[in-house]
């Protein structure tokens, strides 16, 4: 039986007219590491502020490890790093830290113990002593996640984790909460869907206040594949239509979709053919094309928003 | 929230803003601007006026003017240092109270800080922590306003009695009473407003507004006077010539006015968006 962390029921919230979350309805289960997305001012921080209980709903329930958010048994069990929200730049982010942990129950020791463990964990450990006003942007970002991290928090809800980071720190973030997802729920909101893709294994999407969930590691009879051809001047001069007839002309291929830069989506029937992939590489070398990328699956990308844009380009 | 975590809670609260006053820049900023302010009043104000308190034509005079008020009791503190701190303090601490009291949530809920705290303790233990943590930077700082007034007054006389330092406790708890409800004040509106400035101005209008509505209102029922008994404040015209411990029986008034004032401040940051 499943045992949710986080039950939503109806919920509803307006900004005066404006009715951001519409009905929604979902459940995360313990050890689920959920992605929401939704495009700019689709409600996901609203969704995390009610969540937080930062703000109350209009109307419907939620329950996160069984109780109301803002309850006192949540205290240290539900831990968040809220978009946009910095510490007090007056004190050393040791200080606030361990004042958190304090606060959370910890001892003074226990807390000063705990703060530098995930100061740690976002390599900032040297900067213990360093007030908050003098780190830099990605500095400060780190130590506000590193607040979500004290003590052993159940659910932990990321509000755009890496938003502001450099390429080195987003990945050393994503691999500290890809370890961490062991122990906790995580509910992360984020524009970079190639983080979310590589990091969660159910899909919450806002859209229009409402709520589409999706499972980005389905269980389909129709199995996908990304290609992307190279080109230049060593590859062969690619005709589209005459890529895409050629392989429609595979066994087992149900659907073939070509994008920009020579790039396809691939839909066919594992069922039918075993080594489906080999024959599709037998095939670019008959033809001399040079493949770039080959990748099993759809991106979340195109399994969220290639519907959209069909729709688009339809009307 | 259980008594023992809200209480703990208050008391980690009140540690980070005697943290604020004595290790950081501004709150350093802070000691150093009430030094320099006292110097000048106790340098300029308090020790030459003292010497004029101590002379016997005087007294006589005060007495003869304002017996009827009582305000001859004030001759009755053991020092008359003492006697200059309580007037001086009694008008104008209450003042500075709101200025600087002003900060107690707007900046953390602007800041988003509050989002980070609220996520480890109630809205009431949020409210009365910072509420309590004010009282206890003010309780430093009139303590320390006090000692310098005590040494003042002991390098004058070549010596310090037990009854002036008694006097001394017994006007750092008077005050710190005053104080309560201007600092509760200060809580409601720092609950409500999104900054420290708006907080600050907000309040002074309010008790300009409601002052002038009170004055329009007894101007024209003169039975509703007994109101202005319960403005913030209005016990420290009778706190003046008062003397003794059993003096703290004004204490009834605003301590309720505190309590009200916190119960709505709670009211408002539990309904506030954070």
């Amino acid at each position: 039986m499943n045992n949710p962390i986080i039950k939503v029921t109806q919920l509803v919230k307006s900004y005066g007219r404006h009715k951001v979350l519409n009905n929604i309805s979902f459940e995360i289960n313990k050890g689920e590491t959920v992605a929401l997305i939704g495009q700019n001012g689709a409600g996901k921080t609203t969704l995390f502020s009610l969540l937080c209980g930062y703000l109350k709903a209009d109307s419907g329930s939620m329950q996160l490890l069984g109780e109301q958010p803002g309850s006192q048994a949540l205290f240290g069990k539900v831990a968040a790093l809220p978009q946009d929200a910095q510490l007090d730049p007056a004190f050393s982010i040791g200080q606030q830290l361990s004042f958190y942990g304090q606060l959370q129950g910890l001892t003074g020791r226990e807390a000063r113990a705990e703060t530098e463990r995930v100061l740690a964990l976002v390599d900032l450990a040297a900067h213990y002593h360093t007030k908050a006003g003098a780190l830099s942007h990605g500095m400060r970002k780190r130590a506000c996640m590193a607040q979500a991290f004290i003590g052993s928090p159940a659910l932990i809800l990321l509000d755009e984790p890496t938003a502001g980071l450099d390429p080195a720190n987003a990945l050393h973030i994503r691999e500290l909460i890809s370890d961490l997802s062991q122990h906790a729920s995580f509910l992360i909101s984020s524009h970079n869907i190639f983080e979310l893709e590589r990091l969660c294994n159910k899909v919450l999407y806002l859209q229009d206040g409402q709520l589409q969930q999706h499972n980005a590691q389905p269980n389909e009879s129709i199995a996908h594949l990304s290609l992307q051809l190279a080109t230049g001047k060593e590859a062969a001069a690619i005709n589209s239509d005459e890529v895409c007839q050629q392989l429609r002309q595979l066994a087992g291929v149900k659907e073939v979709s070509a994008g920009r830069n020579h790039e396809y989506q691939l839909s066919y029937q594992p069922q039918v053919v075993d080594d489906f992939d080999i024959r599709l590489l037998q095939c670019l070398a008959a033809n001399g094309w040079q493949y770039k990328q080959l990748s099993k699956g759809k991106t979340l990308e195109q399994q969220l928003f290639a519907r959209k844009q069909a729709a688009t380009v339809l009307s | 929230m259980s008594m023992m975590l809200l209480l703990r809670q208050i008391v980690l609260f009140s540690q980070v803003e005697l943290s604020r006053l004595w290790l950081t820049r501004r709150g350093l900023m802070t000691l150093a601007a009430t030094a320099v302010v006292w110097f000048f009043l106790l340098r300029y104000a308090i020790a030459p006026a003292s010497d004029i308190l101590q002379e016997p034509n005087f007294q006589k005079s005060l007495t003869a003017a304002f017996g009827m008020l009582g305000l001859h009791q004030l001759l009755n503190w053991p020092a008359p240092e003492l006697t200059l701190y309580w007037m001086l303090s009694l008008i104008l601490l209450p003042i500075l109270c709101l200025a600087f009291t002003a900060n107690q949530l707007s900046g953390d809920a602007a800041r988003g800080t509050l989002r980070f705290i609220s996520l480890r303790s109630s809205r009431t233990a949020i409210v009365l922590g910072r509420f309590c943590g004010q009282l206890a930077v003010q309780l430093c700082l009139i303590l320390l306003s006090l000692a310098a007034t005590l040494i003042i007054s002991t390098v004058r006389q070549g010596s310090i009695s037990w009854q002036a330092i008694e006097a001394a406790l017994l006007i750092s708890c008077h005050l710190l009473i005053v104080l309560m409800p201007f600092t509760a004040l200060m809580t409601v509106f720092s609950a409500w407003a999104r900054s420290s400035r708006l907080a600050l101005s907000l309040a002074i209008v309010s008790l300009g507004v409601v002052f002038g509505l009170l004055s329009w209102l007894i101007y024209h029922q003169p039975d509703m006077a007994f109101l202005l008994k319960y403005m913030p404040g209005a016990q420290i015209w009778q706190l003046i010539p008062a003397q003794g411990w059993q003096s703290l029986q004004l204490a009834a008034l605003p301590l309720a006015q505190t309590a009200v004032f916190l119960l709505i401040a709670q009211q408002i940051l539990s309904r506030r968006a954070l």
